[in-house]
């Protein structure tokens, strides 16, 4: 099971949660097809994401799908501390570190993200297929995707 | 100001929204335009047929439930101000 650790060094879990950089790329499915048609593959996108338990689904910020060329497969409402029924739209992306040999397709929501150069929330869709372990008091996580 | 661009999809949805709980509630269903493509048992193999039957363009999928289900969110990174969908 592919899986990556965070800390102790270079994170502060308590100040800053488990956070994580992730790599953003169109689906394989996607890639596939622009290879056969000769198209141009967009680069990745480098993000900050932050692995939040308290969110249902992943959701990133609403200018990645754009970088990435992507049309949405989907809309969505959704319930913020701030706000309530808000419709998004939804898109399939392939989520990667690369480095840990972890790679995830699934469908994201689009949403404006303010604060602590936070890009992406990792959501517990992505982690009902794999493993957080969370050792506070060694200042490090692990996180394992099936 | 972009138009939904999934509105004519989500139209469709409505349309048949009667019939498809009936026989595939629960299930995912795939639209493009005013056509109901298919339905399947899960979302990932419709966004697949999806990519391979129309690319990267608009399409809907759906999951067909009586009421349809929210996604929550407690993070205050989320900044809402202006609908998403334009």
């Amino acid at each position: 099971m592919p899986s990556v650790t965070i800390g102790p060094g270079d994170l502060n879990l308590q100040e800053d949660g488990p956070l994580v950089e992730v790599l953003f790329l169109i689906s394989s499915e996607l890639e596939e097809r622009y290879r056969k048609e000769k198209k141009e593959i967009p680069e990745p996108v480098v993000v900050k994401a932050l692995i939040d338990t308290g969110a249902s689904m992943c959701l990133i910020q609403e200018d990645i799908p754009k970088k990435l060329g992507l049309e949405p497969v989907g809309t969505t409402k959704i319930c913020t501390p701030s706000s309530k029924d808000h419709a998004c739209y939804q898109y399939f992306m392939r989520m990667a570190i690369p480095s840990h040999n972890l790679t995830y397709h699934g469908v994201f929501i689009a949403s404006p993200l303010q604060g602590q150069e936070i890009d992406c929330l990792i959501g517990r869709d992505l982690l009902k297929d794999g493993i957080l372990i969370y050792l506070g008091n060694a200042n490090q996580f692990t996180l394992s995707l099936l | 100001m972009k138009d939904n661009l999934l509105a004519e999809e989500i139209e469709t949805y409505e349309k048949h929204k009667s019939e498809l709980l009936k026989e595939h509630s629960g299930e995912y269903v795939l639209i493009r335009g005013n056509e109901v493509v298919n339905t399947f048992e899960s979302q990932k193999d419709a966004i697949k047929i999806g990519i391979e039957k129309f690319g990267n363009t608009p399409f809907l999928v759906k999951k067909i439930l009586e009421v349809d289900e929210k996604q929550n969110f407690t993070s205050n990174l989320i900044k809402i101000s202006a609908p998403c969908l334009r």
